[in-house]
């Protein structure tokens, strides 16, 4: 009896094992999040998938509850509310306003979290959209200005209170950054829980974390903007591995009146939709950087400026970039998909879309 | 020196209880394992608020289209075939047949405009009533994405 005791435990044990154990990387936990004024769908894998993908939700609500302009006791709602008075912030806001002072300092002012009162004029912060007076334009651009925010200066020790404050009348709308920080938290997220693989779709954002489980990268498509209700229709398809990848385009979120579309993609110099000739700008970039630059939100920020800039001085500020590097996919409105060199193997273009292809360097 | 013989046990009722409760466990933990590792068939997942609230087959839908009340507003969710371009008369169909949001009564209509969703992984997303319709499973394609930008 005893020895078929011992049999029978042996037995259970490697039933009870074999759907997990035998292979940990296949095991996986997907969760559906609605946050950030966007759907997001994160794939975890590994024998810690399922903490992994709990943790990962944590910390876009963290950041959601701190980063949020419609969330009345947010930290940049309090910021939008004090009147131009310092106020106390956490090291997520802090780091995220010098973050986005870098970038509209890089590209010219084409990316400027200060756009916020012109984008809720047009009613895309509130889903009640309309086309503002030109007059109502022309004066909230007068707050648009992100040399007026200020924040104090980083503690040496590490400890201390930090604090930021803005220009009397301004606001700021961390809309087009605060997916790719979050997308770079995630990247923490995923190395404590040791992740072998991950998938995080954050809107038009996508953290393509390790590969495969079958050792490939990654397949991210990338939606044709000229045919937005085809979920099939790609402008091609981007292989990734450990790579960020963020598409902004006029087709995501627009609004029709009097037989005009109006898009999300508001131009800081105009206080109107950006008319840059673009369709869509999809920006890759490593999401493992020996500096441990914050790649997904410098991806989220470019690619929201870069459309806002054009393609001539898109491509002009990808070939003067050091580091960290950046690729990009540019769909122009006259039927071009411009591909800079360092995506050359690992972009595929759909032959069918009838865009005529070509790869810069 | 000789050694001392381990003393003869009897097997008792406990270890026969003991014996039955982990192969019970067991296949009970490897039943649910094999059953969540498999892709299985194509199903559409509904969720509001971020709770599953229903999953069916999409050709239940030919029954007739269904419902939901999210957030104060009201989502229908329907078979859907896609056509070539209108013209008088007869429309004749692209070959594109799934599921999609047919109608809503949010104010951005981001879950109509979204269109049919056919293969695993394409949802369709109403932010304002916070709902969600997703595709899963179904058979795995040559070719296909993991994810899709935009």
């Amino acid at each position: 009896m005893k020895r078929l005791t011992a049999y029978a435990l042996f037995l259970a044990l490697l039933l009870s094992g074999c759907g997990a154990s035998a292979d940990p990387d296949t095991a996986q936990e997907s969760i559906q999040v609605i946050a950030m004024d966007t759907a997001m769908l994160i794939t975890t894998y590994g024998e810690r998938s399922v903490p992994a993908a709990y943790a990962a939700e944590d910390c876009i609500r963290d950041l959601e509850a701190k980063l949020s302009r419609t969330i009345e006791d947010s930290e940049v709602s309090r910021l939008n509310a004090a009147g131009g008075e310092p106020v106390e912030i956490g090291e997520d806001l802090w780091e995220l306003l010098d973050l986005a002072r870098s970038y509209s300092d890089y590209t010219g002012g084409a990316f400027d979290i200060t756009i916020a009162p012109v984008v809720s004029a047009w009613g895309f912060t509130e889903d009640s959209f309309q086309v503002p007076f030109p007059a109502t334009v022309k004066k909230l651009l007068m707050l648009v200005d992100m040399t007026s925010v200020s924040q104090s200066p980083y503690p040496l020790t590490g400890e201390g209170p930090l604090t930021a404050s803005l220009g009397p009348g301004q606001e700021i709308d961390l809309g087009g950054i605060a997916k790719g920080y979050a997308a770079d938290k995630l990247v923490e997220v995923f190395k404590e829980h040791a992740c072998p693989r991950a998938l995080a779709q954050l809107g038009g954002n996508v953290l393509a974390y390790g590969g495969r489980p079958d050792g490939t990268p990654w397949r991210v498509g990338i939606q044709d903007p000229a045919r937005p209700d085809d979920k099939n229709a790609f402008a091609g398809v981007l292989e990734l591995t450990d790579a960020f990848a963020v598409t902004s385009g006029g087709y995501q979120r627009y609004f029709e009146q009097d037989g005009k579309t109006y898009h999300h993609i508001i131009d800081p110099a105009t206080g109107y939709p950006a008319d840059s000739g673009l369709t869509s700008v999809t920006v890759v970039a490593d999401c493992e950087t020996p500096e441990g630059y914050r790649t997904g939100t410098m991806c989220d920020a470019f690619s929201t400026a870069l459309f806002v800039m054009g393609e001539e001085k898109a491509l002009d500020l990808w070939r003067s970039w050091t580091a960290p590097a950046f690729e990009l996919v540019l769909v122009t409105e006259d039927g071009r998909v411009v591909v800079t060199g360092g995506l050359k193997d690992r972009f595929t273009p759909d032959e069918s879309s009838g865009y005529a292809y070509e790869t810069v360097s | 020196m000789p050694m001392r013989p381990f003393p003869k046990l009897r097997p008792t009722a406990w270890d026969a209880l003991v014996v039955l409760a982990v192969i019970v466990l067991a296949a009970g933990t490897a039943f649910f394992q094999w059953r969540g590792g498999s892709s299985g068939e194509l199903t559409a997942v509904v969720s509001i608020d971020g709770a599953e609230v229903d999953r069916f087959a999409p050709a239940d839908l030919l029954e007739g289209p269904r419902t939901y009340h999210a957030n104060g507003y009201t989502l229908t969710v329907a078979m859907a075939m896609d056509y070539e371009t209108p013209s008088p008369g007869i429309l004749p169909p692209k070959g594109e047949a799934g599921i999609c949001v047919s109608s809503s009564d949010c104010p951005t209509q981001d879950c109509v405009r979204t269109g049919i969703l056919s293969r695993g992984g394409q949802s369709a997303v109403c932010l304002p009533g916070r709902f969600v319709l997703r595709l899963e499973g179904g058979a795995a394609e040559d070719g296909g994405v993991d994810a899709v930008l935009g």
